[in-house]
């Protein structure tokens, strides 16, 4: 048996490089199980369907605020049937409120506006905003969320 | 200097080489004002230590209490208004102090001494007096610090790939809970200033090993103590005057208190937030997000920019005259737009 190779450099070299990478593993490894333990569960919760109502109590014009586990929806009506959509604006998150004088929905925080489909119209919004289900049985009227 | 110390310092008590220490040669030029703004923000931190930890002896970080708290230490605790006003005049002029600090630096493109380090670790602390801001600001959970806080962490999860997790990791879920105020209430009184504290050191520790900046101008050197020593003396007394003297005149005042339900009428964030509030407003979405977070990655690299741009033979002190009178200009430009509108 003979040593292949005996260069002391070498050694040193190897064995730093090992004992640098068994550190950054066993760092890493216990950094991701501390970012897992902060992580927050976010997977989607089971959909229900909640009551916002009787449909003549909701009808009407402009859109109607609700707060329902925490989900900030507007309702609409639109024709015999009704829109939900989240007041998230989908720009940064802020609540859109509604405009009665020139039927949009108007975010505050940075001027964004969007229509009474809504649509985005103006100012930096993306997209338009987020809709939910709503089902109507009989006269009472549902919203399907989900909530924990 | 070393070569004749070496071998005597074996021999030396702890209060001799602490003398040694303190007698130690530095640039004249640190005595001109516009080169003492590195031991300014030093002096600042001090003042915010104090009385942040004074704060968080009444402080109550839980959305339901977080506003009282802060209300009963402005308006009932004996001196409270002012340990409180301390605490926020400080950080305003931290920041002022930590802008001209880069300004200068950056003019003057000190940063390319230690091959980038020393800026690195600057940037470094810039962005987490930033992230003290902003923690900080949310913490006083009136409505505009709330949904400050919202749009914050909203535009933090633009951030490609990265921002996501850090948007959850910020709120602890999708929408802002009481964990999100935790976790910013834990993040401004034990992880940030863990982390500042390490990032000073390494500061100080690269500027001694690396050296001062060199200018061409002034060779002497004068020693640390008593020269330079009492200067920075006179500098903390200086801005204690000035510090309690705004927290008289500006006192801290409260807005209304936090509502998930409605959006405060104003939402503007303090100043040094104020141009880049501006900006997002005025500029098409993908861009405005896009061009704000490409300004800070710049601004992070910018030394090995420099010397890319050197190495091919630009005249970068023109360069960064012209870069800096332009980000100054836009800055100002927008801050004010801001503040009139
Ligand atoms: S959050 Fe609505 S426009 Fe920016």
């Amino acid at each position: 048996m003979s040593v292949v190779n005996n260069n002391p450099e070498r050694r040193r070299f190897l064995s730093g490089a090992f004992m640098t990478l068994g550190l950054t593993l066993g760092l890493g490894a216990m950094g991701t199980r501390f970012m897992q333990f902060l992580m927050p569960d976010v997977t989607a919760k089971k959909s229900s369907e909640i009551l916002l109502g009787k449909a003549d109590e909701l009808s009407g014009d402009g859109a109607k605020f609700f707060d329902i586990a925490g989900k900030k929806v507007a309702l609409m009506q639109s024709g015999e049937g009704f829109t939900a959509y989240s007041r998230i604006c989908t720009n940064l998150g802020c609540l859109v409120s509604w405009d009665n004088a020139n039927d949009q929905f108007h975010c505050p925080c940075h001027n964004g506006i969007f229509d009474r489909n809504g649509k985005n119209i103006s100012g930096p919004p993306p997209r338009p905003l987020d809709q939910y289900e709503v089902v109507k049985r009989g006269k009472s009227v549902y919203i399907k969320l989900d909530v924990a | 200097m070393e070569t004749t110390e070496t071998k005597a310092t074996e021999n030396k008590t702890f209060w001799q080489k602490t003398y040694d220490m303190a007698q130690e040669e530095i640039p004249d030029h640190l005595n001109r004002f516009s080169y003492c703004l590195g031991a300014t923000p030093l002096i600042l931190f001090v003042i915010l230590a104090v009385t942040g930890i004074l704060l968080t002896f009444y402080y109550i970080p839980f959305p339901g209490q977080a506003y009282n708290s802060i209300k009963t230490i402005t308006e009932e605790t004996y001196l409270g208004w002012f340990i409180r006003g301390v605490h926020q005049v400080t950080v305003n002029l931290m920041v002022l102090a930590l802008l001209l600090h880069i300004i200068r630096v950056f003019i003057t493109r000190a940063y390319r001494d230690g091959g980038g380090l020393k800026w690195l670790l600057g940037a470094g602390l810039f962005f987490t007096v930033l992230a003290f801001g902003f923690t900080g600001y949310s913490l006083v959970y009136d409505n505009v610090s709330y949904w400050g806080m919202t749009v914050v962490t909203d535009m933090i999860r633009q951030i490609p790939v990265v921002g996501e997790p850090i948007f959850l990791l910020l709120r602890g879920g999708e929408d802002i809970t009481e964990l999100t105020l935790l976790r910013l209430y834990d993040l401004h009184t034990k992880l940030l200033p863990l982390l500042i504290v390490l990032l000073i050191g390494a500061h100080i520790i690269a500027i001694r090993t690396l050296g001062f900046a060199k200018i061409t101008k002034h060779q002497g050197t004068h020693p640390f103590f008593p020269g330079h020593g009492l200067k920075m003396l006179a500098m903390t007394v200086m801005l204690l005057i000035v510090i309690v003297n705004l927290a008289a005149i500006f006192p801290p005042t409260m807005g209304e208190p936090a509502n998930p339900l409605v959006v405060a009428s104003d939402v503007s964030p303090p100043w040094y937030f104020s141009a880049i509030y501006r900006w997002i407003i005025i500029a098409p979405r993908e861009a405005g997000l896009f061009s704000v977070f490409a300004f800070f990655t710049l601004f992070t690299i910018y030394p090995y920019i420099d010397r890319g741009f050197s190495d091919r033979g630009a005249n970068m002190l023109r360069v960064n005259l012209a870069i800096g009178l332009i980000v100054a200009i836009f800055f100002a430009t927008m801050t004010i737009w801001e503040a009139l509108v």
